[in-house]
């Protein structure tokens, strides 16, 4: 009967049987498609940990996964948000090459605080994408075209900020990437007290989360999944919080600042596609973009404000990326647009627009992640790695659509 | 409101419109008061949807005026015009099959609380709204996608109902309609009249504009084609009128007010 709780209380009872089990699922578990990812993502880890002899979640290459893949998760979360709008952008590797360059050079040539020159990256990023924002959403321009522009635009001016490479960054920098938290509250049988605080306050921040949700459904009356399900739910993801902590305190450094930094992004993000009304708006753009213009959405202003975003977050993810190198090179960000659009895909967002989330975005990119750590301990031809992860993004997108037409819809 | 019941709620005076050559409206005159539902009628393409759009602020006349409540207003957006009390149901629906039926419900004016959206509340209206309705729609979080065209039709219905509406536009609110479910929808329309919004009803179904509607007016390639009383109308006096067998030449030869 638990179902029945958000039906339409008016409907004669005949009519309740023929809700379609499909579309009982759903009321029940939210997004289905979102747990199918998730699974993906545990069957891919174990899969490896087989394959390497229980090398990929030895302490130190889990930290490593989340430091070399930052950038991607980073980006992607921009990048889920345009393409749910109905967008791409190809111009992120580029403005990642082009950021790093300024925040570089001001660093190096121009004797700027490091904090500061991180602010005028910032900035900057905000500005190249009012740039794109403004071509796409108040001139027409397709975005394909706009950032495609961006991509050779952006690039060429990091080759001429950059020329070569910028190196000899301060080492305060540098450990934005490289770097851990201090292990200021000392060790417990070598596990990092700091890492351990920080997974707890990590479950309980999402515990509360949740509780005030039901807490709200529960206010208005309206259709809660059953308690049970709720229950097996949290326990699931504290264990999983509960595994990736108790790794992490045992690595060389603890938790990587840029776990953090990523994870408040997840945060932040997913709170503002799923609970603002600005997300909304960005939903129903990809829906039926004339649709939503007819019901008073601000469709040229949504969008501009999509590209002025992921251009800080292309900002941010130059940041890191020029952090972990030491230094700003010309060449840097090549490919990150299409690793990005692929986390993207892979974390079941759809090519038409209108579907995807900041959270399976996040489990995109580590599943390549994990591809490529996995195969890289084992000794794979990197030629043959690309073309493994080309396989696995377009199995993954076959599978989900093979998924949804048996579904039905 | 104590306004004369004489000033009418919407007043539209030589409204002209043009898409390039296409001459869609020219010179068309329309009111509506409040306590009164009017059927615009008219072929294909006479231009009642592009009428409909401007009263609900999607497109702007080349040339008149509109008011409403006795006032010149401008209705450079679908906002703007929603924040003046209209509230439109239009032709191709505008929903979007990717959100749920909250979502679309609220879409473009969603309640917000401190922080975020305030999705309690807007689903809790949306199921009243949905039971006041009388429609079969299986719950409030069903994704549009998952409807079918008549529950898509209630959806796009439910919406005028959200806000405190004065005018209601209705483009085609029953082309996918079982008989049953258009006669709810015209109980609907006559409820709203109730209230004393004024409703603009559009329609190919005469019987469906002789049911509720008090006025029909007529529109031929983009004209005021005529005025009846719809209570004495006869059926075929508005056929001639909407396919030309009656003169062009509007409310002098064309006039059938009875009474
Ligand atoms: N955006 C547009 N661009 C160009 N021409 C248009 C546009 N919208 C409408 N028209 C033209 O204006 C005229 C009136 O169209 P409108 O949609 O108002 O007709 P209608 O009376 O609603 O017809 P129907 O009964 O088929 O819905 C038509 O000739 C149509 O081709
Ligand atoms: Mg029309």
């Amino acid at each position: 009967m638990t179902t029945d709780l958000n039906t339409v209380p008016a409907m004669p009872p005949g009519e309740r049987a023929r809700v379609p089990l499909s579309q009982r699922l759903q009321g029940l578990g939210g997004n289905t498609r979102q747990y199918g990812i998730f699974g993906a993502l545990v069957v891919i880890i174990l899969l490896f940990q087989v394959l390497t002899d229980g090398k990929l979640l030895l302490a130190n290459n889990v930290a490593s996964l989340f430091q070399q893949n930052a950038y991607v998760m980073i980006l992607a979360i921009g990048m889920v948000m345009v393409i749910v709008a109905g967008h791409i952008d190809l111009s992120v590797g580029s403005v990642v090459a082009f950021v790093g360059g300024v925040v570089a050079v001001s660093i190096r040539d121009l004797d700027v605080p490091w904090v500061l020159a991180i602010l005028i990256g910032l900035a900057l990023g905000a500005l190249v994408g009012a740039w794109q924002g403004f071509w796409i959403a108040y001139v027409g321009i397709p975005a394909f075209i706009v950032t495609l522009g961006g991509m050779l635009l952006f690039r060429g001016l990091a080759l001429v900020i950059v020329g070569e490479t910028v190196a000899g960054l301060p080492a305060s920098f540098i450990s934005i990437s490289k770097g851990s938290l201090p292990n200021a509250l000392g060790f417990v049988s070598n596990a990092d007290v700091v890492t351990l605080l920080v997974g707890t306050l990590a479950f309980v921040g999402l515990l509360v989360s949740q509780l005030r949700a039901r807490r709200s459904l529960r206010k208005h009356n309206l259709h809660m999944e059953a308690s049970g399900l709720f229950v097996a739910k949290l326990v699931l993801v504290a264990a999983g919080i509960a595994i990736l902590t108790v790794i992490l305190s045992f690595s060389a450094g603890g938790t990587p600042i840029v776990l953090v930094l990523v994870g408040v992004l997840v945060v932040v993000y997913s709170f503002v596609m799923g609970r603002t009304v600005f997300g909304r708006h960005v939903y129903a753009i990809g829906g039926n973009r004339a649709a939503a213009t007819l019901s008073g959405v601000n469709t040229r202003k949504v969008d501009f404000w999509i590209f002025v975003n992921i251009g800080v977050l292309a900002a941010v993810a130059a940041v890191v990326t020029t952090a972990r190198a030491g230094a700003a090179i010309a060449a840097a960000g090549q490919n990150y647009e299409l690793d990005a659009i692929a986390a993207c895909f892979i974390g079941g967002a759809a090519v038409t627009g209108g579907v995807g989330r900041v959270a399976g975005a996040i489990v995109g990119a580590l599943i390549m992640g994990v591809l490529n750590m996995g195969l890289s301990i084992m000794a794979v031809d990197p030629a043959w790695q690309m073309a493994i992860k080309g396989l696995v993004l377009l199995l993954a997108v076959a599978f989900d659509l093979i998924n949804k037409r048996r579904a039905g819809s | 409101m104590t306004a004369d019941q004489r000033v009418p709620l919407v007043a539209m005076h030589g409204i002209t419109k043009r898409f390039g050559a296409i001459e869609a409206l020219v010179d068309v005159d329309l009111h509506v008061h409040a306590h009164e539902v009017v059927a615009l009628v008219g072929d294909n393409g006479a231009g009642k949807s592009t009428l409909a759009k401007m009263i609900s602020g999607v497109l702007q006349p080349d040339a008149g005026m509109i008011e409403i409540g006795g006032e010149e207003v401008a209705l450079p957006s679908p906002q703007a015009a929603h924040a003046l009390g209209v509230a439109t149901v239009f032709q191709d629906l505008a929903l979007c099959d990717n959100l749920d039926v909250t979502a679309n419900l609220y879409l473009g004016r969603e309640l917000r609380s401190r922080f975020a959206r305030d999705d309690g509340r807007m689903e809790e209206s949306a199921r009243r709204v949905l039971r006041e309705l009388k429609s079969r729609i299986p719950s409030a979080r069903t994704p549009l996608r998952n409807l079918s065209a008549g529950q898509r039709q209630a959806v796009a219905i439910a919406r005028t109902l959200i806000g405190n509406p004065r005018i209601i536009v209705l483009d085609e609110p029953t082309g996918a309609l079982s008989v049953a479910h258009t006669a709810e929808v015209l109980t609907h329309v006559q409820r709203l009249r109730d209230l004393g919004l004024g409703v603009i009803l559009i329609s190919h179904n005469m019987n469906d504009v002789r049911a509720v509607a008090d006025r029909i007016e007529v529109l031929r390639h983009g004209r005021n084609n005529g005025t009846f009383d719809a209570a004495t109308a006869s059926y075929e006096d508005v056929l001639a009128a909407i396919t030309g067998a009656v003169p062009l030449g509007r409310r002098t030869s064309s006039r059938h007010i009875a009474g």
